[in-house]
C-alpha cells in the first residue's frame, strides 16, 4: 500500500514535468498547427540559461525563472520570425524545418558551451522531504507540481480572459475574417510562439536539479510531450493536463507492476490505441486543420 | 584483379587521382606509414549523447599525441592525428572507422566509449587486421586480437569491491543498471562473487539508456531497504539517478551507491554535495598521488581549463597513446604495421598516472584497482588500494574459458 | 504513355548508367569508396520507399526505420547463424540455452531473403489496417507510426537474449549467394546494391505511373472524393504501406551487408527523421528524386564531416532549414519548375515567331 501511494506521487511528479513541457507545445500546435520538433531544444536552452545565470551571475533557479522565460521566449520569437512564419501554409514541412532548427540550437550550444554535462544547484529552500504517514514526498517535486498547475491556470486566464487571448482565439477560428477586424494575425502568432517557447524554457529550468543538463537533453523529451498533446486533444489546455496525468500515472503504475522498460512500451501501446479510437483526443476543441 | 587494375588506372587518368591504389582490395604485403609522419586515427564522438564523456577522451588522447610530437616524435617522425566525429551513432562509427583504417591508412585507431560502438568498429578492424585502442572499462567476454583493451574488466573492478562492501555495509545488494550488455555482465559476475561471500540480490533492475526519471526506482529502493546499491548506470542516466537519490534524502552512510561507472566527469555534473559519501571502484582517481598523475592533471588543466577533470577512462585514453609510442620505439621504422605494433606492445610496462601498467598477452591491461569515496569537493578519497597489480580476466565469470595470446581457449 | 512517364524513364536510365558505370569510374574502383557509396545506395532505397507512401499517397510514415530495421536484422540473423557453430555467442551471455524458435528458420538463406521482405510488409500492413480502417489521416499517421517506432525499438532492445540488445548483432559471416561470397568491398557487391536500387526504382516508377499510383494521388488530394467514386481507400493505403515497408526491409538487408552489423539505432527516431529529410531534399513526389536526395545528403554529410570536424552537424542543420524554406518540393521541384519555365519561354518565343513570320 505504501508503495502504491508513493508511486502515485511519483506519477504525479512525472505528470507535472510532462505538463510543463507539453503546455508550450500544445499552445503552439493548437494555435498554429505547427509541429515544433525544436521544442525539446527550447527546454534545453532553458536549462542552459539557468546554468549560465547561476554560474556567472549567482542567481538561483527560482529568481532566474522570469529571466529564463524572457530569454528563451526571445529565441522563440526570432525562430518564428525567421523561419516558422514562412511555413504556416505547409504544416507538415514545419516538422522538417523545426527539426533542423533543433539541430542548429543543439550544435550551437555544444560549440559555445561544450558537450559536457553541466551542474545546476537546486534551491536550498526546497530541499528535504515532506512526510505524511508512509507517503514521502520530495519538496522540490511538490513545488514543481504546484508550479505547473499555476502555470496552467495562468495560461488559461491568458487565453480566455485577456484581450490577447480573445485575438488569438479569433485568429484560430478564422484568420482572414479576424484580420478584417484589424487583428494582426502575424503578430499574434509571433507572440504565441514566443510564449510557448518561454514555457519550454521554464520547464528546462525546473528540471535541471533533477536531470542532467547536456546539449542533447531535449531530444528525448519532445516525443513524450508530443504524445501528451495529441492524446489531450489539439490545443486543449485541460486535455493536455489530463493527458499528462494519465500518462504519468500509467507510467508509474506499470513501472511497479511490470518494470520501467515494459511499462513504457505498455503506455505507448495505450497511446496508440487511444489515438486510433479517439483521434481528436480526450478533450477535442475546434481548431483549424 | 588484373582487369580491375586496368580499369582503375584508366579511371585515375580521368579523375584528379585523389584516391589511389586498388591494392587496398588485397591486404597482402602492404606497408603502412610510408610517408614521413605516422597517421593515427582518433574516433571519439564530439557530438550526440555520448559526447559528454567521449569529448574528454578525445582531449586526453590528443594531448598525449601532441606531447609526443613536441618532444620529437617517434624515431624522429611526428604522429599525425586524423580526427573523425562519429556522432554517437554506431553506423557512423563503422563508416568513420573504415575511412581511418582503409582510406587514411592509419596504423592504429584510438576510440570510443560504449560497447555498441566498439562492436560496430570490430568488423572492419578485424577484417583489415588493424589495431583499435579502446580505453574504456567494459564487460569482458571478448578476446579480439585486434583490440588493445586499456580499461578494467569485471574482475579488476569487483574482486576487491564486493567483499569489502559486504563487510562494511551488509550482504543485501540492489542492482540497478542500464539495459544493455555491460551492466548485465557486471551483474553476472557480481552474482558469482556474492554467492562466494554470502551476499544476496534483493532486486535486479534495468532501465533504458538515457532514462531520466528514477522516482519509481527510488520508491522501490525505499521499500526494499537494501544494504548496498550496486550501480552500473551510465552517463546522464547516472547523473539523474544520483541527483534524485540525493533529493529523496536517502542516506549514503546506510545505503551507499557503489558504482562501477561513476567518475569525476559524472560527479562534476551531479554536484559534489549529492555525490558525497557514495563509492566508486576504478583503477584511477584524479587525486591519486603519483608524479606521473600530477604531471598529467596539470598538463590537462593548463590545456583545457582549470575546471576540467581527468577520470579513469580519460587516463587510459592518455596512457594508451604512450603505450603505442613505446611499442613503436621497439620496432624497425621500416616495418610499422598494426600487427607488428600489437606484437611489440605485448609485455610492455609503462608508468601510467595510476601506477605501472602492463599489457597482457591477451591484449588487456594489468591495472591497479582502487575504491574511492566521493567528497563534497567532487574528488574521491581513495580508501582501499590494491596491494598488487591485478591481471585482466575477461572470462572470469565463465569457468573453462580464458582469453590468451592465442585468442579464446575453451577447456 | 504520358510525357511525364517518358521523362521519368529517361531519368531512370541516366540514373542507372551513372550509378552503374559513372560512379565506379570516378571512384577509381577503390574498394573503400565503393563500399561507402554502396551504403548511400542502400539508404537511397529506403528513401525511395518513403516517397511512395509520403509523396504519392500523402501518408507520412515516421516509423519507416522500424521496417528498415526488420530487414536489417533478418539478414544479420542469418549471417550470425552462419558465423557461429551452434548458439550465437551473445545468447550465451544472456543465459539462453537453446536456439529460440524464432531464429531456427533463418538458417536458410531463401527464408531469410523472403522474411526480409515479407515480415516488414506484414507488420507494416497490420499497422496500416489498424490506422486506415479508422480513416486516420494527416499528422495522426505520423504520430501513430512514431509511437509505434519508439515502442518497437524499446521492445527490441529489451529482448536482449533474442536480439543482442543495444549492441545489436555483430561478428557476422559474409553472405554467400550461389557459391559467391559477398565481399562488401568488391565491385561485384557494389553492382548488386546498385542493381537492387535500379530495380526498386523501376518498380517505383512503374507503380507511380500506373492506375494504382493515380488512385493513390487522388486519395492524397481528397480521400473522401475518392471514396465517393467507389474506391476502397483503406485497402489502397494499406497496400502502398506494405510495398513501402517491403522495400524498406530490402534496403535494410543490403545495409547489413554493407556495414557488416545490425544495430538497434537503425530503428531510432532520429534515423527515421533522417529518411524523411532525404526524401524531402530530393523531392518526395518522384521516387528517383527521393533516391537522389538520400545519396546527395549522405555524400554531403560525408564530405562536410571530413572538412569541418567540429561544425558539420550545425552546417547540416542550416542546410535542412534552408531547403525546407526555399525548396519546398526539393531538388525535383526546383528542376521541374525550371523545366516548365524554360518551356513557357520557348513557347512564347515560338508564338512570337509565328506571328512575325507572315509579315516578312
Amino acid at each position: 500500500m505504501d508503495v502504491i501511494a508513493n508511486q502515485l506521487f511519483a506519477g504525479l511528479s512525472m505528470a507535472s514535468i510532462l505538463l510543463m513541457i507539453a503546455l508550450g507545445l500544445a499552445i503552439i500546435y493548437g494555435a498554429m498547427g505547427v509541429i515544433n520538433l525544436a521544442h525539446g531544444e527550447f527546454v534545453m536552452l532553458g536549462a542552459y540559461a539557468t546554468w549560465a545565470l547561476q554560474t556567472y551571475a549567482g542567481i538561483g533557479i527560482l529568481p532566474a525563472l522570469p529571466l529564463v522565460f524572457i530569454s528563451v521566449a526571445a529565441v522563440g520569437w526570432i525562430v518564428e520570425k525567421v523561419v516558422v512564419q514562412n511555413l504556416y501554409h505547409r504544416p507538415l514541412d514545419t516538422i522538417l524545418a523545426t527539426w533542423g532548427i533543433g539541430i542548429i540550437l543543439q550544435q550551437a550550444v555544444r560549440l559555445g558551451v561544450g558537450a559536457e554535462s553541466r551542474f545546476v544547484k537546486g534551491p536550498a529552500l526546497l530541499s528535504g522531504n515532506t512526510e505524511i504517514g508512509p507517503l514521502i514526498m520530495s519538496n522540490y517535486r511538490l513545488f514543481v507540481i504546484v508550479f505547473s498547475m499555476a502555470v496552467l491556470a495562468a495560461t488559461w486566464v491568458l487565453m480566455t480572459r485577456t484581450e490577447f487571448g480573445m485575438k488569438l482565439r479569433a485568429v484560430i477560428q478564422n484568420r482572414a475574417i479576424s484580420e478584417c477586424y484589424g487583428i494582426e494575425a502575424k503578430r499574434v502568432y509571433s507572440i504565441t510562439f514566443a510564449y510557448g517557447a518561454g514555457l519550454a524554457g521554464i520547464a528546462g529550468a525546473l528540471i535541471t536539479p533533477l536531470f542532467s543538463t547536456i546539449p542533447t537533453m531535449g531530444t528525448g523529451l519532445v516525443v513524450d510531450a508530443f504524445l501528451v498533446v495529441i492524446v489531450g486533444g489539439l490545443g486543449s489546455l485541460i486535455g493536455s493536463a489530463a493527458a499528462s496525468v494519465l500518462i504519468g500515472e500509467a507510467t508509474a503504475i506499470f513501472s511497479i507492476v511490470i518494470n520501467d522498460t515494459l511499462g513504457r512500451i505498455a503506455v505507448l501501446a495505450g497511446i496508440i490505441l487511444l489515438i486510433r479510437f479517439r483521434p481528436r483526443g480526450l478533450f477535442p476543441t475546434e481548431t483549424r486543420r | 584483379m588484373k582487369r580491375r587494375d586496368f580499369l582503375g588506372s584508366l579511371g585515375a587518368v580521368g579523375t584528379a587521382g585523389m584516391l589511389s591504389t586498388p591494392a587496398l582490395l588485397s591486404s597482402a604485403g602492404r606497408a603502412f606509414a610510408q610517408g614521413n609522419d605516422i597517421p593515427v586515427g582518433l574516433l571519439f564522438s564530439l557530438t550526440g549523447a555520448v559526447a559528454v564523456v567521449e569529448s574528454t577522451l578525445h582531449d586526453a588522447a590528443l594531448m598525449a599525441i601532441e606531447e609526443i610530437n613536441a618532444s620529437g616524435g617517434i624515431h624522429g617522425r611526428q604522429l599525425r592525428p586524423i580526427i573523425e566525429d562519429p556522432a554517437s551513432d554506431p553506423a557512423t562509427y563503422a563508416d568513420r572507422a573504415r575511412r581511418l583504417m582503409i582510406r587514411d591508412k592509419c596504423v592504429s585507431v584510438f576510440g570510443s566509449y560504449t560497447s555498441a560502438s566498439r562492436q560496430a568498429v570490430l568488423p572492419v578492424t578485424e577484417q583489415r587486421n588493424n589495431l583499435y585502442w579502446y580505453p574504456t572499462l567494459y564487460e569482458g567476454r571478448e578476446c579480439s586480437r585486434n583490440v588493445m583493451y586499456g580499461g578494467a574488466v569485471p574482475n579488476q573492478q569487483q574482486d576487491d569491491l564486493i567483499p569489502w562492501a559486504i563487510e562494511n555495509f551488509g550482504p543485501r545488494f540492489y542492482m540497478i543498471g542500464n539495459n544493455y550488455v555491460y551492466p548485465k555482465e557486471e551483474n553476472n559476475y557480481c552474482k558469482t562473487l556474492l554467492k562466494q561471500y554470502g551476499g544476496e540480490v534483493v532486486n535486479e533492475e534495468y532501465v533504458p539508456l538515457g532514462h531520466s526519471d528514477f522516482s519509481s526506482v527510488i520508491n522501490r529502493i525505499r521499500s526494499e531497504k537494501p544494504d548496498v546499491i550496486f550501480a552500473t548506470v551510465v552517463g546522464d542516466s547516472d547523473v539523474a539517478f544520483a541527483r534524485q537519490y540525493h533529493a529523496a534524502e536517502l542516506d549514503p552512510s546506510k545505503m551507499p551507491v557503489v558504482s562501477l561507472t561513476r567518475s569525476e566527469v559524472e560527479v562534476k555534473a551531479i554536484g559534489g554535495e549529492a555525490a558525497a559519501g557514495h563509492f566508486s571502484s576504478a583503477p584511477y582517481f584524479m587525486g591519486h598521488a603519483t608524479a606521473e598523475n600530477e604531471k598529467f592533471v596539470e598538463a590537462y588543466k593548463s590545456r583545457y581549463g582549470a575546471d576540467q577533470v581527468t577520470h579513469f577512462v580519460s587516463e587510459a585514453a592518455y596512457f594508451q597513446v604512450y603505450q603505442f609510442k613505446a611499442a613503436l620505439e621497439k620496432l624497425d621504422p621500416a616495418n610499422i604495421t598494426p600487427e607488428t605494433i600489437r606484437d611489440a606492445a605485448v609485455g610492455l610496462t609503462l608508468n601510467a598516472p595510476q601506477g605501472e601498467v602492463l599489457i597482457d598477452e591477451n591484449l588487456h591491461t594489468h591495472l591497479w584497482p582502487k575504491i574511492g569515496q566521493w567528497q563534497t569537493n567532487g574528488q574521491a578519497e581513495v580508501l582501499i588500494e590494491s596491494k598488487e597489480r591485478v591481471a585482466p580476466k575477461p572470462y572470469a565469470a565463465y569457468p573453462g574459458q580464458s582469453c590468451t595470446g592465442q585468442g579464446l581457449v575453451k577447456a | 504513355m504520358s510525357s511525364k512517364f517518358q521523362y521519368d524513364l529517361v531519368a531512370l536510365v541516366i540514373f542507372a548508367l551513372v550509378v552503374a558505370f559513372g560512379v565506379p569510374a570516378v571512384m577509381n574502383y577503390d574498394g573503400f569508396e565503393l563500399n561507402t557509396f554502396a551504403r548511400y545506395l542502400a539508404l537511397a532505397i529506403v528513401s525511395m520507399a518513403l516517397s511512395l507512401s509520403w509523396g504519392t499517397a500523402g501518408l507520412l510514415n515516421l516509423g519507416q526505420a522500424a521496417t528498415f530495421g526488420m530487414g536489417s536484422y533478418a539478414m544479420a540473423m542469418h549471417l550470425k547463424l552462419r558465423a557461429s557453430d551452434g548458439l550465437p555467442d551473445f545468447m550465451g551471455w544472456n543465459n539462453v540455452e537453446t536456439l529460440p524458435w524464432l531464429w531456427v528458420p533463418f538458417e536458410s538463406l531463401t527464408f531469410t531473403l523472403l522474411a526480409g521482405l515479407l515480415v516488414p510488409a506484414f507488420i507494416g500492413g497490420l499497422i496500416a489496417i489498424f490506422m486506415f480502417r479508422a480513416r486516420i489521416a494527416g499528422v495522426f499517421v505520423a504520430i501513430i507510426t512514431l509511437a509505434f517506432l519508439v515502442a518497437f525499438q524499446l521492445l527490441f532492445i529489451n529482448q536482449q537474449g533474442l536480439t543482442g540488445g543495444q549492441n545489436g548483432l555483430t561478428g557476422l559471416a559474409q553472405m554467400s549467394l550461389f557459391g559467391w561470397t559477398v565481399d562488401p568491398y568488391s565491385m561485384g557487391f557494389y553492382n548488386l546494391v546498385a542493381g537492387c536500387l535500379v530495380v526498386a526504382l523501376a518498380f517505383g516508377v512503374y507503380l507511380t505511373h500506373s492506375k494504382f499510383g493515380l488512385i493513390l494521388r487522388a486519395i492524397r488530394e481528397d480521400a473522401d472524393r475518392a471514396r465517393f467514386f467507389g474506391y476502397n481507400v483503406a485497402s489502397y493505403q494499406t497496400l502502398v504501406f506494405c510495398i513501402s515497408a517491403a522495400l524498406a526491409g530490402w534496403a535494410g538487408m543490403l545495409y547489413t551487408l554493407v556495414l557488416e552489423f545490425a544495430s538497434p539505432t537503425y530503428m531510432s527516431v532520429s534515423f527515421s527523421l533522417a529518411i524523411v529529410i532525404w526524401c524531402a531534399v530530393g523531392g518526395r513526389e518522384s521516387v528517383i528524386a527521393a533516391a537522389f536526395g538520400a545519396i546527395v545528403v549522405n555524400m554531403l554529410e560525408g564530405r562536410l564531416s571530413d572538412v569541418f570536424v567540429e561544425g558539420w552537424h550545425l552546417i547540416l542543420g542550416v542546410i535542412f532549414v534552408l531547403v525546407v524554406m526555399f525548396m519546398p518540393r526539393g531538388i525535383y521541384g526546383l528542376l521541374s519548375d525550371s523545366v516548365r519555365k524554360i518551356r513557357r519561354i520557348r513557347r512564347t518565343r515560338d508564338q512570337r515567331g509565328v506571328e512575325t513570320f507572315p509579315n516578312t
